[in-house]
Formats: C-alpha cells, sequence, structure tokens
C-alpha cells in the first residue's frame, strides 16, 4: 500500500507511530476535508483493541475508534454524552466520526469534547514507552495544539460513570442537521443534603479551545439553593468577566450573549 | 507495493494507487462509478454516499487505505436489487426526481434507514436522510416515496 499502513493490533500501530511520520486516521471524516498534501496515513478504524465501549468501577472507557453510532447505541454511554453525540452532523459522518478523531481534531467545535471537558474526563494515551492518563482540559494546549507526543496515540476517553445525570446541554447551530456547532453549552449539577456539589459549566466553539472556570464555579460549591440565588448576580458578572471570545463564523458579541443566556438557562434549570 | 484490494458492488478490485487517494474520485474515475456525485468534498451534502459494510458514508471523506478489505455499495450494484426497484417505482410514481443529482445518495441513505427499520416513522425517514441536501427543494416528494416504498414492501426489508 503507497502512503498508508494498515495495522493489524495496536502494538504494531504504535511501533509504525514511533519509527515513521505518519498522520493518525480514524474515521477520516475531518482529515478528508482538511486534504493534506504529501502525508502517510496511519489507518486505525479497524483495530480491536480502540473499538470497545466497557466500564469499570468509576468510569466508561470509549475506544477511540468507537463510532458516534456506536455510542448511540450502546446502553453504557451516558444520555448527556448521547444527546451531543446524536447532534453531530448526519447519519453518514457519524458513521464514520470516531471519539478519538474529534479529540485528534483539536477542535474546539467538536460536539463530543465539549461533554468531555463538563465530565472531568480523562484520555489515555498510548505509546511504545508506556501508557498515560490526562485530563481533557490538560490535554487542549491552545487551537489546534495537543498535548499529544509524536509517538502517542489516543487509546480511550474515560467519562465518569456517576454525576452526569442532571444536565443541560444545547447546541446552537445554523441549521438542525449537518451543522458545525456556532455556540455549544454543557452544565452539570449535582447536590447532595441541600447543598450543591457539582455546578460545572463548559463552553464550546466560542474560543481556541473549550473553555471553563472552575474557579468561577467554585463561588456556587457547597451553597444551597437560596444562597446560589443570591450570589448569582456576582457569579454571572465573573462569567462575563472572564469570557473573552473569538470571532468565527459569528461575532464574538454575538458568541458572549448566547454563552450568557445559555448559562442562564442551565442555571433557571436548576431552580437558582 | 501490495494493491489496495476490497468489494466493489459485489466483484473483488483491487487498487494501484495511494492510500491517501480519495473513494470518492477513486470510485467515479478508475471505476466508472458515475452514480457517486461529489457535491462538496466535505461531508456536507450526502451526493457521494455509499454503503461501506452496510453503513452510509460519504465517499469524499474516506481515504483508500480505509476501503482494505471491505465492501462498497454503489447505485451501479443497488440497482441490480429488487430494493431497488421497490424504491425507483416509488420515487417515480411521487416524482420525487427532479434534477437526479441527489438521488443516488437519497436511495442509498433510504436503504440505510430500511435495512435497520423496515417500517420507519415520518420523522425517523427524514433523519435517516437528513445528510443528503436536495437543492430542487424536493424533501417532501422523497420521504413520501421512502414511506410508500417501505409500505409497499412486502417484506423486502
Amino acid at each position: 500500500m503507497v502512503n498508508g499502513f494498515v495495522p493489524k493490533t495496536l502494538q504494531e500501530a504504535l511501533e509504525l507511530r514511533a519509527t515513521r511520520d505518519l498522520v493518525p486516521y480514524a474515521g477520516g471524516t475531518d482529515l478528508m476535508v482538511e486534504n493534506r498534501e504529501n502525508v502517510s496515513y496511519l489507518f486505525l478504524g479497524k483495530l480491536p483493541e480502540l473499538r470497545q465501549i466497557t466500564v469499570d468501577g468509576e468510569y466508561v472507557r470509549i475506544g477511540a475508534a468507537v463510532t458516534f453510532t456506536e455510542a448511540l447505541a450502546s446502553d453504557l454511554v451516558p444520555p448527556l454524552m448521547k444527546e451531543a453525540v446524536s447532534r453531530i452532523a448526519a447519519p453518514a459522518i457519524r458513521n464514520a466520526g470516531t471519539f478519538g478523531g474529534n479529540l485528534g481534531n483539536g477542535s474546539a467545535k467538536a460536539d463530543s469534547v465539549l461533554i468531555e471537558f463538563v465530565a472531568d474526563a480523562k484520555l489515555r494515551l498510548v505509546s511504545v514507552r508506556g501508557e498515560r492518563l490526562v485530563d481533557v482540559d490538560k490535554f487542549y494546549l491552545g487551537r489546534k495544539k495537543l498535548d499529544l507526543a509524536s509517538d502517542e496515540l489516543i487509546a480511550e476517553v474515560l467519562l465518569p460513570k456517576r454525576g452526569l445525570e442532571n444536565y443541560y446541554y444545547e447546541k446552537v447551530g445554523g441549521r438542525n442537521a449537518l451543522a458545525i456547532s456556532r455556540v455549544s453549552f454543557a452544565g452539570v449539577f449535582a447536590e447532595q443534603d441541600g447543598k450543591i456539589t457539582n455546578i460545572a459549566a463548559a463552553f464550546g466553539a466560542v474560543a481556541d479551545t473549550v473553555l471553563r472556570w472552575k474557579e468561577v464555579e467554585q463561588m456556587l460549591i457547597g451553597k444551597t439553593l437560596a444562597e446560589a440565588r443570591a450570589l448569582k448576580a456576582d457569579y454571572l458578572k465573573a462569567y462575563e468577566a472572564h469570557m473573552t471570545l473569538t470571532r468565527g463564523r459569528v461575532s464574538a458579541e454575538y458568541r458572549k450573549a448566547v454563552c450568557m443566556n445559555l448559562l442562564g438557562e442551565f442555571l433557571a434549570k436548576f431552580g437558582i | 507495493m501490495d494493491a489496495i484490494k476490497f468489494i466493489l458492488n459485489g466483484g473483488e478490485v483491487a487498487y494501484e494507487g495511494a492510500a491517501t487517494d480519495r473513494l470518492l474520485d477513486v470510485l467515479r474515475d478508475c471505476f466508472g462509478c458515475k452514480s457517486v456525485k461529489c457535491g462538496c468534498k466535505e461531508g456536507e451534502c450526502g451526493a457521494c454516499s455509499v454503503l461501506i459494510d452496510g453503513r452510509l458514508i460519504n465517499s469524499c471523506c474516506v481515504a483508500m487505505g480505509a476501503v482494505e478489505g471491505a465492501s462498497v455499495l454503489t447505485l451501479e450494484g443497488y440497482r441490480e436489487t429488487e430494493r431497488f426497484a421497490a424504491l425507483s417505482k416509488a420515487f417515480s410514481e411521487l416524482s420525487a426526481v427532479q434534477c437526479g443529482f441527489c438521488i443516488p445518495g437519497m436511495v442509498l441513505a433510504a436503504e440505510s434507514v430500511l435495512a435497520k427499520n423496515p417500517h420507519p416513522s415520518e420523522a425517523e425517514i427524514r433523519e435517516g436522510l437528513s445528510g443528503n441536501l436536495c437543492r430542487c427543494t424536493g424533501y417532501n416528494a422523497i420521504v413520501n416515496a421512502v414511506n410508500n416504498a417501505a409500505k409497499e414492501a412486502n417484506g423486502l426489508w
């Protein structure tokens, strides 16, 4: 085969990755649009080690070459992730597009990555040297810049099994199908004994990476709903102050207004 | 170098070119499958849809290395089937074809819907065809045609 390798095992893939200059290819739906010149692909889409969805005590583990269609058909994948994935493009793209590819493409518009940010997901990266776990927000160093060494591959997404039950998700696009996110938002809420234990909010498609400010979230952690309502104005002001958004297909001002509206709806849904 | 071997419309074929080449171009230019249309080359229009191992895929977004060992079905193969005859009849009866450019992709998307769900609701048909754009704005007739084909199918799917 010219300009490409189809390894049979993950080990073989890692050896090829370590010794040659190859572009990892999973579903192809972003790479083929990019259409890079003079590259060789490392075809990963059929590797059994990357094609499983499993669970352990703490995590749902989604293989990097699992397609969005396969995730939608799985009982193991949490509803929040399914909702986001169901809004990606259209059936033919979901049949090919993968979790690893969505991450590796490095875009802040990646709909599955937004959920990984709000859920505090981890990624398992593998190489011939071994493996490491990295928090998804640490994996993104900037626009199209990833903490991925030239010999590493993304093996799995580790999505926490618990705590994603109460959520608010919205994708704002130009149309229903085949829409790239203009602004996307995911919020996760949890309370115990009348006190807020989690109020994570992530914003997609509005800057170089998905955005999340844990220090602002901290303002409401440990508070009752009544206390949170009293702090709401300050909390929203803190978000406004942090939100330096970039211009994309739509203006930065529009993006900010939509982000704040969606944040408001998230709070309202959970009584704040 | 070994050629890339795959099944095209039921027959074994080999491609000697690069693994990075686009399936869409190879189907049209090397194998004469002109039913596969190039509308956008970025996975946004569905005109180049084919079935790969039974799954609807935009052939513009597939590099040849990814089809090694796979089975690719285009309309050139599908039109030999009874299922195609049922869809063709329904599309004709409802005048669902205007300029025709999107129709090969639409028909394969319809096959993909019906293969999974022989009795789809209108919403399920629309979801199944949602990646296939028709610039003649003929969606209603197309959806109705798929619906009619499903109703008259007599166990074809």
